[in-house]
Parts: C-alpha cells; structure tokens; sequence
C-alpha cells in the first residue's frame, strides 16, 4: 500500500470572504503564520525522517483563504524541495503541494506565477457551493453588504480546468442545503467539474424528516446522472459501490478517519493530530496539542489515535449495523460532540442520513446497471468507470 | 463490576498510590456524609477501604468505621490492614505495605528496599514517576529488578515466600490485575462526592462521577474497562498498575497508557518470567503456572500492526 502523510500548515484565518457556515466568522482572526514558526516545523519534520516512513507527502495549505499567504507559500515550498533535495529525503520523488481555495484570487500574477513553478506537484480544489443562487446564499464578501462570490469564483473556472482538468471540488451539505443539492451537482457538473466530492456535516444539525428530503434529493440526482448520461464521465462521491453494507468486526475493525497519521501546524506553531482539533474548529473542548515546533511532537499523545479501532469507539448498534460500510465518522467532531474529553466515543448525527443515502444509492446502482445491461454496454462500463474517492473532510 | 468504595477521611488522607496529596489543611470528611457513604457501601455492596490520615480521628469516627466490615489504608504507625511508606526501612508489624518512591530514591535506597522486603509480609512499590523513565532509567531499572530478583530466589531457598508487586505477583497471575479505578472501584471524597480514584479528586475537583445524593454517574463508563482499552487488552503485563489517572495525564485518554508506563512493567514482567525460571531450578514452583513467555517487545504498542 502506498501510504501518505497529510502535512498541514495553517497559514493564516483570514479570508476575502464571510461564508454563514464558516466557524471563523465573527472570530475576526487575522492570525497568519510567520516565516520562522513554517521554517521551524519543517526543519523539524524533515529531521525526523524515522518518524515519518510514509511514503510519500501531501504538504497541504489551509485558511482562511490560503491564496492570501502566496508569498510565503512560495517561500515554505521553495525551502521544502530545497531541504528534501539537500537531506536526501525520501519524499523528494513523492510529494505534492494541495490547496483548497475559494477561488477568487486564482488568476492573480503572483498565484499564477506560483502555479507555473510547482505545477506537476499541485493539486488546488475550488470551493463552489453550487449554482449561483444556491453559493451566494452563504459565500458572501466580508462587510455586511451581503454580496455574493459567485461571478468571481466562476470567472476562474475554465483557467482552473485548463490547467487541471481533473480538478475536483468539494462541498459540504448542512440542513438548509438539502434542497439544493440535486441543481448544485448538475450545475457543477455543467461548469465541466467532472468529480464532485460530496458529503453531509457531522455535527447534529439535522431536522426531523430531513433525511427523507435528503433521499429524495439524491434519487432525483440519481434519476439525473443516469438519464442524462453524466455517469460515463462524471461522478459524484454521494454514490459509491462499496457503502451500505454489514461490517465484519474483526475484519474491518480500522478506523475511519486519518487524524493521528496527519499532521497540523498553526501560526503558534503548535502540532495538532489535525485541525479539527485546533482551538479555532472546536466547539466546546479544549484543543488537543501534540507538541510544537521547539519541543517536537509528544508521542504519547498520539498512542490513542495510532491505535484506535472502528469497535471500540462504537456503540453495539453500530458494530451490529446491516448497512455500516460508508457510514463515516470525523475524530475532531467525535472529541468535540462527547461526554468527556475522549475521542473514543463516535458521534452519530449522521445515522439517519446515511441510511437514507445508503438507499438511495442501492437505487442508483440497481438502476444503471439495468440500463446498462439492456444497453449491452455493462462490461464497458466496469472497465473504464470514473473512479470516486470517498473523501470526508 | 463495582466491588469496591474507597473513603477519604480526611483532605490530608494519605496517598497510597501514584498521585501526590499535598494538602495540608485537614478537613474531616463530615460525620453525616460518612454515615451516607457507609450505607451507600452497604446497598451497593461494596467492599470499603478507608484512608486515614496522619493525625488521631475523633472517637465518634472510629465508633462509625467499625459500623462495617472494611480495611484500613494508614501511614505507618497503629493498627491497620495496609501501611502506606514515604521511604524505605525496616517495619516491625505484620501488615503489607505500600511504599512510594520516586525513581531515583528507589536506585539509591536499594538495599533499604530489599531489607524492607524481608520484615513484611507483602511489599507493594508504587514508583511515584514513572511517567519521567528515560531510555538510561529504564536501563537501571531491568538491573535494579534482576539484583532483587536475585535476592528474592535466595530468600524463596531459604523457604519463605516473599511478595513483592514488582516480582511476584506476574509469577501468580493469569490474567490482568489492574488497579480497575472508574471500573471496580470509585472514591467517595470528603466533600460527599464520587471520584474515578482520590487522584481524580486531588487533581480537580469538579471532575467528579456522582455524589451521595444522586447516586453515580459515570460517563463513558466502559473506557475503564480493559475491553475498552486497545493496547492494554493485547498485554501480559499482568502485574501492571494501568493506572488510569496518569493513562490521562500523558495521553489524555484513561484507556491509553504511556510508553514509559508499558515499558516499565515490561521489565518487570521480563525479570519475573527470569525470577520463576531461576526458582523452579531448586524444585517444583507453582506447578500449575505456565513459564512466562518470552517475548521480543517492551511496549505492546510497537506490535499493533500484528493485532487483529
Ligand atoms: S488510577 Fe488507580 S493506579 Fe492510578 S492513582 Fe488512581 S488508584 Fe492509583
Ligand atoms: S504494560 Fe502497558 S499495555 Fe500492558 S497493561 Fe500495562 S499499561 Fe497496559
């Protein structure tokens, strides 16, 4: 298996926009990183090399708006394939710079210049909630006057596909979204974003019956892609061959979520499992540092993320559960959402409405390859379908 | 399963285990909320440990103790069935004792330790930093175990029948000992509320489980058990504390221990599974034990990826 170390740095929290949902807003940060705190964590990153056999790295820049902070983005990467060069490290050959933006400074000199450096070790996902209706509701500019972002964000598109033309994007389905999400799939798809990466919040937002307005939503999706024809070239993770059923509980006993194998760095430069578990993303504990950049990283701290299991976090009903596969968990919202300071006590808001996709997804599956069957056209399909990963935060 | 109520007495009750008591200010547990945690003890059928602290109680809470079958955890000086040491020296009586030591009094005061070791009936070490055990420790540690080991075999010769927690207790064992705070035992602090163990109470007093009045409530219940805990439920560190206090002060999760701690009971293990092979050289020893298996880790953590 190749395995990979997610590496973060936070590099700043400020961004151009005030999205509703963002847990940043109002928090009026404006906290960046500074050049020492970067060069310290990779320096002690890279002198670690026993510590991190991954083989390869993904060095991952967060917000706020990442965009923000290019000018030392360039310089931490410069510094980093400078340092991986110099140390003979062994994620010189494997590496990869991954951003998430919100797109509005994309075509920026200094952004573009960046890109045309580091290009075949980028990948950069845009944020686009969905239509423009649908993304102006949230994504609005900083200052009050409830403007959307949309026309800016669109505007970069086909300089993004151009010069990624399998750039995903990734959106994230709170309660007042469900009725949207049917439009917002098909309208990106229609911006020529061939893989959607999609899932439902993990924290406990929902409403009675929303997991009936979430399924109608997706077997009208499902109606959608399959009538319309978008499942040769198009996907979209809400539907994946592998969810919904029974677990074994000795066999697949892993854990879901990565943090722990992750790492996170902010401004302070203090080392997170994740940055779920930084102050700023939670609700009502205390964050969970694992070190810092002068000290390293405290390893006893990671014991319990290194070594927890899908059972013993979970409640009988889940480990019993006929349709478990899929039906994911965030450790972050996991520690934030329980009765202790734990993050052995799995969180499970998102059980309805995995069922409800679990459902919809059956339908999905069952209906293509029907048609496909009476199309002759099965084994094609199964030789060259898009492959989705199922991404969760 | 409950099994056990451990009371304070007072705020200064002596510390019989890993934490520090460094309250000086005595404060009684109140009479009335002692006569509630004895019945609480009764209905719930517990077996109760009271820990005195060092001054003389007042008649009427003596008179209340005898009200219950119980034993009594003190610092040496009268009658009770464990004796709590700050250091080590010899002891006239014949009550186990719990010595707390810090690491470096324990290298130093060696021999004090083994003659101690000879005068009582049982002697249980508690190391009181285990948590600061560098790779260099660790090294005088297996040598301090072997040199001891050695010293037990020659008084097991000599026919008698030493215990020490370190050494002999992993020789008994066939499953896993632990100190079972939050699972088999809760504390009942002076101020009348529950406590996973008095370190519980000591480091923080808002983080109780439940008081007199409402009866316990013990939240995420099961992470005291050892089901619940990843590593420790693939060890044979039998005689191992698994105190689950210090479990959160280094890992932040009660069912997680740290390296330190792994690796420290793994010494022990390992000088018993030497101490056992080397006295069943003079004659049959506990003939219905297995040999303690050998093994090629210290920490059971460095073996994860080989668990189911
Ligand atoms: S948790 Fe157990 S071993 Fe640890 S201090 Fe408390 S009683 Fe002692
Ligand atoms: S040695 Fe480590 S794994 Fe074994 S019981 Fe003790 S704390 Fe748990």
């Amino acid at each position: 298996m190749n395995s990979i170390k997610n590496i973060t740095f936070i590099v700043t929290k400020d961004c151009q926009l005030a999205c509703k949902y963002c847990y940043l807003v109002g928090k009026n940060s404006k906290e960046r990183m500074p050049w020492e705190v970067a060069k310290q964590a990779i320096d002690y990153i890279l002198g670690h090399e026993e510590d991190f056999r991954e083989e390869s790295v993904v060095w991952d820049f967060i917000g706020g708006e990442p965009f923000l902070e290019i000018e030392l983005i360039d310089k931490i990467c410069d510094y980093l394939k400078t340092e991986m060069f110099r140390r003979n490290h062994h994620w010189f050959n494997s590496y990869r710079f991954s951003f998430s933006t919100n797109g509005i400074n994309y075509d920026s000199p200094k952004v573009q210049e960046f890109i045309t450096k580091n290009h075949e070790h980028l990948s950069i996902g845009i944020t686009i909630d969905g239509t423009k209706r649908k993304h102006d509701l949230n994504r609005i500019y900083k200052g009050g006057a409830e403007r959307g972002s949309y026309d800016d964000v669109v505007r970069n598109i086909p300089l993004w596909l151009k010069q990624f033309p399998h750039g995903g994007t990734k959106v994230t389905i709170s309660s007042a979204d469900i009725p949207y999400i049917k439009e917002s799939v098909l309208h990106l798809f229609s911006l020529g974003i061939r893989e959607v990466h999609i899932n439902v919040v993990f924290e406990n937002v929902w409403k009675e019956d929303d997991d009936k307005l979430f399924g109608d939503q997706l077997i009208q999706l499902a109606d959608e892609i399959i009538d319309g024809g978008y499942y040769n070239d198009y996907s979209c993770s809400f539907f994946s061959e592998n969810i919904g059923k029974p677990l074994d509980r000795v066999l697949y006993n892993q854990n879901w979520c990565g943090a722990g194998m992750m790492l996170s760095v902010d401004a302070a430069g203090n080392f997170y499992p994740c940055t779920r578990f930084a102050a700023y993303s939670l609700r009502s504990k205390k964050p969970i540092i694992i070190g810092n950049v002068h000290d390293g990283i405290d390893k006893n701290k990671l014991r319990p993320f290194l070594t927890l299991d899908r059972t013993t976090q979970s409640r009988q009903e889940c480990i019993d559960c006929e349709v478990a596969s899929g039906c994911a968990w965030c450790q972050g919202e996991n520690y934030d959402a329980a009765d202790t300071a734990t993050i052995y006590q799995r969180a499970t808001a998102i059980c309805k409405m995995h069922k409800a996709r679990v459902r919809a997804n059956n339908y999905y599956w069952n209906k293509l390859y029907r048609k496909l069957e009476l199309e002759d056209m099965r084994e094609e399909f199964e030789k060259s379908k898009p492959k989705s990963n199922d991404l969760i935060c | 399963m409950l099994q056990y109520l451990i009371i304070l007495l007072d705020e200064t009750s002596t510390s019989f285990c890993h934490y520090e008591n460094t309250r000086k200010e005595r404060n009684l547990i109140p009479l009335d909320v002692l006569k509630k945690g004895i019945r609480y003890g009764m209905m719930e059928n517990l077996m109760i440990q009271f820990v005195f602290p060092k001054y003389d109680l007042p008649q009427e809470y003596k008179d209340e103790v005898e009200t219950i079958d119980h034993s009594k955890i003190k610092p040496i000086a009268d009658e009770a069935d464990v004796w709590v040491a700050d250091e080590p020296a010899k002891v006239d009586g014949n009550v186990p004792v719990v010595l707390r030591v810090s690491k470096e009094v324990l290298f130093e005061k060696e021999n004090e330790v083994v003659e101690m070791l000879k005068s009582v009936p049982r002697l249980n070490i508690v190391l009181t930093d285990v948590e600061t055990f560098t790779e260099n420790d660790f090294t005088r540690y297996k040598s301090l175990l072997e040199r001891v080991a050695a010293e037990v075999e020659r008084m097991y010769v000599d026919g008698k029948s030493p215990q020490i927690n370190l050494l002999t207790d992993r020789m008994m064992l066939s499953a896993m000992n632990n100190c079972g705070a939050g699972d088999m035992s809760v504390t009942l602090a002076p101020n009348g509320k529950f406590y996973v163990c008095p370190a519980f109470y000591y480091e923080n007093e808002e983080d109780s489980i439940g008081d007199l009045e409402h009866g316990l409530d013990i939240r995420n219940k099961q992470l005291y058990k050892l089901e619940y805990a990843p590593i420790c439920r693939h060890c044979d560190a039998y005689q191992c504390k698994r105190c689950v206090w210090l479990n959160r002060k280094t890992t932040l999760e009660v069912n997680t221990p740290s390296h330190e701690q792994c690796v420290v009971a793994h010494l022990e293990r390992n000088a018993s599974k030497e101490l056992l092979r080397n006295i069943r050289k003079h004659g049959t020893f506990l003939p219905e034990k297995e040999d303690i298996k050998e093994i090629d880790y210290l920490d059971p953590f460095d073996k994860r990826e080989t668990w189911q």
